[in-house]
């Protein structure tokens, strides 16, 4: 028994440390955003601000910033709309089709996951610039939904297996068509599923850099990551409203994160855990 | 759906297929061809030269830098990942109070945007105004702070870092829900033969979820190896290219100096590595489930 006292203490002292390095940079970066201009950094720096404001948010909010946010919600809330729907499509298809090239086409999109990025937007590029649609939601949105869709449906097929066929065997005895079976009966049932696969393609999607930053050029079509990272420059050492700008693209996602926490972590741990 | 609705599984298949066709699988053939031509600023033409540019690229310093920093980058980061993350799952699945809402906590850095993350880093390690440096100055009595990010000796440890911070979260979060399917009555009967904590480590509890560790490195391997962010924010590759990895380089040679032809010579090498790491993953899941399955 005393062993296992000891090692309480020690586990506790454990998660402490981890909790200490996890959780420092956050409170630091809130901090740093809370500083008035005048209060200096200097080393050794003082942990919290003595008179705290919200100045820096007050002039990190400015017309380009709400410009950038405001892309970013359309960039992002596209893509998890179309993304969760055709990814519910397929993966219905991958679990109730009878098909033949099925378990093929499975391993195409399973594949398709690992494809590294920076590899393949070359192509991508040339031909977003030969269809006229670099610098436009369009390019961003349809690079967002290819990227995210294998994933979303790999997740999402984790959640249909497990539905149980007899309620859609039921209906389809009484008369129902396939199309209705999916709307009335899938959908529903899947629910927590879809959640679930919003909340990863809003994750991904807000905080995509590599193809924003390749394809948008102007200011008006840049999102956040790469508003954030141009703020590097403009801002230079003033630290104060970059962390305010920091916290401000972070908290959307953190909220949604938060409230929905439950369904995610069931979704991304019964893809990746059950292989 | 029965067999008769097949054109409905078609149907709902089709958009799918289309865009992962001309989105990622006709990219990753251009990719390939893109690798056999030559452009450049001043010639924006492209003019086809075989293997002109793998054999350039080959011969130089860069290419030699790029795969070892890749190397060190993906592997120094997978291995600290897979350690904090099992080590704070294991801390975290023993019943203590609070732990539902520090498992929240900790999936913070995870959700966390990447850009945020290595703006954050840059900041902590900035030489005078940085967290990082304050903490050394006074902990230790180190005279001098260290410029973490602009000394080619520690750049890459500052990064990898970074990485960790932000990537342990994953692992812990999959451990966790590995180890609770660990069997209770396998732990109870060798708490009564008296084993201790480590042993029922060693001889309960990593063998029955060997098959997750497995999975997490490859996979943690194969995100690790495509990341972009964190290095292109904080480092852009430098100091003298002592953190250039395959996605930054792609990127600057690609984007920034429009070197199309070696951008994608630079992307056909990424995916040679890569396509080790899926064959790797691929066998790693196939003999895992075989042993599911017999066992």
């Amino acid at each position: 028994m005393k062993r296992s006292k000891t090692l309480r203490i020690l586990s506790v002292v454990g998660l402490l440390i981890i909790g200490l390095i996890v959780l420092l940079p956050f409170f630091w970066m809130i901090s740093v955003s809370l500083k008035p201009a005048t209060e200096p950094f200097a080393i050794p720096a003082r942990l919290w601000p003595e008179s705290p404001t919200l100045a820096n948010y007050a002039s990190a909010f400015r017309p380009e910033f709400r410009t950038y946010f405001l892309n970013s919600m359309i960039v992002s809330g596209a893509s998890v709309v179309i993304t969760v729907s055709l990814a519910l499509f397929a993966a219905y298809s991958f679990t109730r089709g009878q098909l033949f090239a099925l378990s093929f086409m499975l391993g195409a999109v399973v594949l398709a996951q690992m494809f590294p990025h920076a590899a393949i937007i070359i192509p991508i590029y040339k031909m977003m610039r030969s269809w006229d649609l670099l610098n436009s939601y369009t390019s961003l949105i349809l690079s967002y939904v290819s990227i995210t869709l294998p994933v979303a449906i790999w997740m999402l097929r984790g959640f249909l297996v497990k539905l149980p066929v007899s309620l859609e065997e039921a209906a389809a005895v009484d008369g129902a068509s396939p199309m209705r079976v999916f709307r009335d009966i899938v959908v529903p049932l899947a629910r927590p599923g879809i959640i679930s696969v919003a909340v990863y393609v809003l994750i991904i999607t807000w905080q995509e850099f590599l193809f924003a930053l390749s394809f948008t050029s102007t200011n008006d079509m840049r999102t956040l990551p790469v508003g954030l990272n141009d703020f590097i420059g403009q801002y230079g050492i003033r630290y104060g409203e970059l962390m305010a700008s920091s916290v401000m693209v972070s908290m959307p996602v953190v909220a949604v994160f938060f409230f929905l926490q439950r369904y995610f972590v069931a979704g991304l741990t019964a893809g990746a855990v059950k292989g | 759906m029965t067999y008769k609705d097949r054109w409905l599984a078609w149907l709902f298949l089709a958009p799918t297929l289309v865009l992962l066709a001309v989105f990622l699988y006709y990219p990753m053939i251009g990719t390939f061809v893109e690798s056999f031509y030559s452009t450049s600023f001043i010639n924006p033409n492209p003019e086809f030269v075989g293997f002109e540019v793998y054999r350039k690229i080959i011969a130089s310093r860069e290419f030699s830098e790029v795969l070892w920093n890749s190397v060190l980058w993906t592997v120094g980061a997978v291995i600290l990942q897979n350690i904090l993350g099992f080590s704070t799952a294991m801390l975290l699945n023993q019943g203590l109070p609070g732990q539902g809402l520090l498992r929240a906590l900790f999936l913070l850095p995870f959700i966390l945007p990447g850009v945020v993350t290595a703006i954050l880093w840059r900041f902590m390690y900035d030489p005078q105004l940085g967290l990082v440096n304050s903490l050394v100055v006074r902990l230790s009595d180190a005279e001098n702070a260290v410029a973490w990010l602009a000394s080619a000796d520690t750049a890459m440890i500052a990064v990898i870092f970074t990485a960790v911070w932000k990537g342990f979260p994953f692992s812990m979060l999959i451990y966790l829900a590995a180890l609770q399917s660990v069997d209770r009555e396998q732990l109870e009967a060798a708490t009564i033969d008296g084993a201790g904590p480590f042993r029922k480590l060693i001889d309960v509890i990593i063998p029955s979820v060997s098959s997750v560790i497995l999975v997490n490195i490859v996979l943690t391997l194969i995100l690790t190896f495509n990341y972009f962010d964190i290095i292109w924010i904080m480092t852009r590759g430098g100091p003298q290219d002592s953190t250039h990895i395959f996605p930054t380089i792609i990127y600057e040679t690609g984007f920034g100096q429009f070197r199309f032809g070696e951008a994608a010579t630079y992307g056909v090498f990424s995916i040679l590595v890569l396509s080790v790491l899926v064959a790797l993953y691929a066998i790693v899941q196939r003999t895992t489930s075989n042993r599911r399955a017999t066992s």
